[in-house]
């Protein structure tokens, strides 16, 4: 899931500062499980914009606000309370923001989460970066752990020389990918992996912005 | 073979590193110059193999991959060859947070490994992209190496690795336990290429803890601690510059391995005593 992170209350206050109605869309997905973007959150927001002498028109939280087209529909009840507000507060991540601008051409629309990484959630609200969408997996020749993105230096081919009982020079108090993917590969058999060379990465492979059609291709539109 | 290291100060004023060189000279094979030495900024390696070169002394150029992409390190790479720098050692280098730009964006686009291929591409008229260099290089390529790494069996797959991809050459980081050494080049020895022992000079009993406690990859053993203290504050880097000579010298008399690399942190005055107290001038 995307891991967000509630922007400094004091940094949203001051962006909004010359307006005075506001509406809140949450999202029931990652921004939920991150708690910055569920009903309790919602919520919170709407007192402290309230104490803060600010009205606050209506609080939604989308099914999945990255979905642009079904958040869209989501949003129809809200017509009224719509009109009445200047300016749009997203509870998400920056994918789910952007939704919010495509849906509201004529007001601003603003963050209320810092987007930090692809992640897991290894207890409640605790997470762990695990992917950096590099559009080219690799994951089958490192026993399944990701040193593209759990080594700081992103070595493809082993340790480097700081390895520190088995701990990362970058950032001590996590274990080096390094060494759990060689302790992972000698535990399923499959040492011979990290002998053979990964070659370098075709980095155009994650350049930004990308598109994807996923839908299949109708029989007789030919793309030129 | 003995090389040693000469670092690029950060600033324009190179008289110090001037006089390093005078020192050095006639006296080792070559000197590294190392390249942003632990992400400090500095002046750039390829500037300094040039003086280095100028000034009578062979240079190693030490090439890292966490300032330039694939782009930059071949196009410095083609500089360093028409400027008849022959020698380069392929590192990944060290974090942009261990330095003094802590805010910097690291590249890392390849690691030393791969660079270690890049390198064999280009000694073979290709570049990264497998198109034709007009004139290619012709480098001795080499690599780092931590044989008291822990755990040191990932390290030895990546030392594999490392020779797969080129590196015709090793400098070790800091050894201090022969012994233990011996057991690594066993290891080495299956492969035809070099190692050069990396000895780095105990200035006092605190700077072997310190290397102990922080500096992942080296172990100072107790004996050689009690060396340094027994002799007391004021023998105290005497004392260590016997310790490196006894190693160099068991090194060279027992032919345990191809070389050492002495890396004098700033003494680089010292390195001729070394070579002498261990009969190697
Ligand atoms: S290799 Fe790339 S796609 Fe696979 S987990 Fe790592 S960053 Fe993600
Ligand atoms: S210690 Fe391991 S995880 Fe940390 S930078 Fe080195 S190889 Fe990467």
């Amino acid at each position: 899931m995307i891991i967000s992170k509630k922007i400094d209350r004091k940094k949203l206050l001051e962006t909004i500062k010359d307006y005075n109605s506001f509406f809140l869309v949450g999202c029931s997905e990652c921004a939920s499980l991150c708690g910055t973007g569920g009903e309790p959150e919602l919520e919170e927001l709407k007192k402290e914009l309230e104490a803060a002498g600010k009205k606050v028109t209506g609080t939604f939280r989308a099914k999945t606000g990255c979905q642009v087209l079904g958040t869209k529909v989501e949003l129809k009840p809200f017509k009224d309370e719509l009109a009445d507000t200047q300016v749009v507060i997203v509870m998400s991540c920056g994918a789910g923001t952007q939704a919010m601008v495509e849906a509201f051409p004529d007001k601003p629309v603003y963050p209320s989460n810092d987007s930090l990484f692809l992640g897991n959630m290894t207890r409640f609200q605790m997470f762990d970066e695990r992917c950096s969408l590099c559009g080219e997996c690799i994951l089958e020749q490192t026993g399944g752990i990701c040193p593209v993105t759990n080594c700081p230096k992103g070595l493809l081919n082993g340790p480097c020389g700081g390895t520190s009982n088995g701990n990362c020079e970058v950032s001590p108090d996590i274990r080096c990918a390094w060494v759990r993917i060689y302790d992972r590969l000698e535990k399923i058999n499959r040492l011979d992996d990290m002998k053979k060379v990964i070659k370098a990465k075709d980095w155009s492979k994650s350049q930004s912005p990308q598109v994807l059609s996923a839908r299949p291709k109708k029989e007789g539109k030919k793309t030129k | 073979m003995v090389t040693a290291e000469v670092g690029p100060p950060k600033g324009t004023d190179i008289k110090e590193m001037l006089h390093h060189i005078e020192v050095l000279k006639g006296k080792i094979d070559a000197a590294n110059v190392t390249d942003n030495q632990s992400a400090v900024m500095r002046i750039s390696s390829l500037a300094v193999c040039q003086i280095v070169k100028e000034n009578g002394l062979e240079p190693i150029l030490q090439m890292t991959c966490r300032d330039r992409n694939r782009i930059g390190l071949q196009a410095d790479l083609l500089g360093a060859s028409v400027l008849g720098i022959e020698s380069v050692l392929c590192m990944t280098g060290d974090h942009v947070s261990a330095g003094d730009h802590k805010a910097a964006k690291p590249v890392y686009d390849i690691e030393s490994v791969q660079l270690l291929q890049v390198v064999d591409g280009m000694n073979n008229g290709k570049d990264m992209s497998g198109n034709d260099l007009q004139g290619s290089t012709n480098f001795f390529q080499g690599a780092v190496v931590t044989p008291e790494a822990n755990p040191l069996q990932p390290q030895l797959i990546k030392f594999g690795k490392k020779v797969e991809a080129g590196a015709r050459f090793f400098q070790t980081q800091a050894i201090y336990d022969i012994d233990k050494f011996k057991t690594f080049m066993e290891h080495a020895r299956q492969y035809s290429t070099k190692v050069l022992a990396g000895i780095v000079v105990l200035k006092s009993a605190g700077m072997a803890k310190f290397l102990n406690n922080f500096v992942p990859g080296i172990t100072v053993p107790d004996e050689l601690i009690e060396e340094l203290k027994a002799a007391g504050k004021e023998k105290a880097l005497e004392t260590g510059l016997n310790i490196a000579a006894r190693h160099v010298k068991q090194l060279h008399d027992e032919k345990i391995c191809d070389g050492v690399h002495i890396m004098a942190i700033g003494m680089e005055d010292k390195v001729p005593t070394i070579m002498e107290r261990a009969g190697l001038l």
